[in-house]
């Protein structure tokens, strides 16, 4: 790019235009590759944990679902540490926001639910991962992610409450797979 | 009167560099270098440039052992740059006027 061409107002405004597009859709891109992360891991633990529950009829095994942020955090750290010229817009910062947010209500949650006070802890994390979803296609200006996140809260509810023990854990391997599909989606958006 | 347009930004790189700087909190030299695709001597010039009118700020530093240099905009800069985008749509509808 050249410094000294000289532009026309028509030319200057296109330039700003391009240069921000290209910016954002970047950005964006760049993080896409955190969704596609966790959505596999989501799917990875709770498949793992369905199976493990199913064939030994033991719920301990829940407490595998601590092992998630346990590899997803450093994962995702690792993954950022070689992101050193991606910066970070308004729209990445909030996505990220929302869904540290998420993080935090679902440990927490289920701590609380483990160790002080039983509760169907599944119908809530289905219900605030439906939201968290829901939120980053607004965010994204996406509806196919909007209307994704929309029925995964509404009917994960619902299958949380008509089923028992670990069939409620394929509510979260269908929320894994649809962060891998938000993930793929702004990754093809933003190309 | 169409106002006058700040001869700082009205330049190739300068402007690609405000405008990518405009949208994001802060962006690393070899961020800007791949958008803008500019060497690094040009763009090294063009930021000192915009540094000294008081646009742009420049950090060095480094992430880990890679050393790192952080351009953010300023308020100043933040300014400028909406004045500019405000002068050019001035000259746009002025031309479609005596169109």
């Amino acid at each position: 790019m050249e410094q000294i061409k000289e532009m026309t107002a028509q030319e200057s405004l296109l330039l700003i235009a391009e240069t921000f597009n290209k910016s954002r859709e970047g950005i964006l891109r760049n993080s896409a590759k955190y969704f596609m992360l966790w959505g596999a891991l989501l799917t990875l633990t709770s498949l793992v944990i369905y199976l493990l529950w199913h064939l030994t009829g033991k719920p301990q095994w829940n407490f595998l679902w601590f092992a998630m942020p346990v590899i997803g955090y450093p994962a995702a750290a690792l993954m950022g540490k070689y992101d050193v010229a991606v910066p970070q817009n308004e729209v990445s910062k909030m996505l990220s926001g929302v869904w540290r947010v998420f993080g935090a209500f679902a440990i927490t949650l289920s701590a609380v639910a483990i160790f002080l006070v039983p509760m169907n802890v599944s119908l809530i994390i289905v219900i605030i991962l439906g939201l968290a979803e829901c939120m980053s296609g607004v965010l994204l200006k996406n509806w196919p992610v909007i209307i994704c996140g929309f029925l995964l809260g509404v009917c994960g509810a619902v299958f949380a409450m008509l089923v028992k023990s670990e069939t409620q854990l394929l509510v979260f391997t269908l929320g894994g797979v649809l962060l891998l599909v938000t993930g793929l989606v702004m990754k093809l958006q933003n190309k | 009167m169409l106002p006058k347009l700040d001869p700082l930004l009205h330049s190739e790189l300068r402007l690609a560099v405000m405008s990518i700087l405009a949208g994001v909190d802060e962006a690393d030299f070899t961020y800007l270098k791949k958008q803008t695709g500019a060497t690094s001597g040009n763009l090294s010039v063009q930021i000192d440039k915009l540094t000294t009118a008081g646009y742009i700020t420049v950090e060095k530093g480094f992430k880990g052992k890679m050393p790192r240099t952080a351009c953010r905009i300023t308020p100043a800069g933040q300014e400028a740059f909406k004045n500019y985008v405000s002068a050019l749509q001035e000259y746009l509808s002025a031309s479609k006027e005596v169109k």
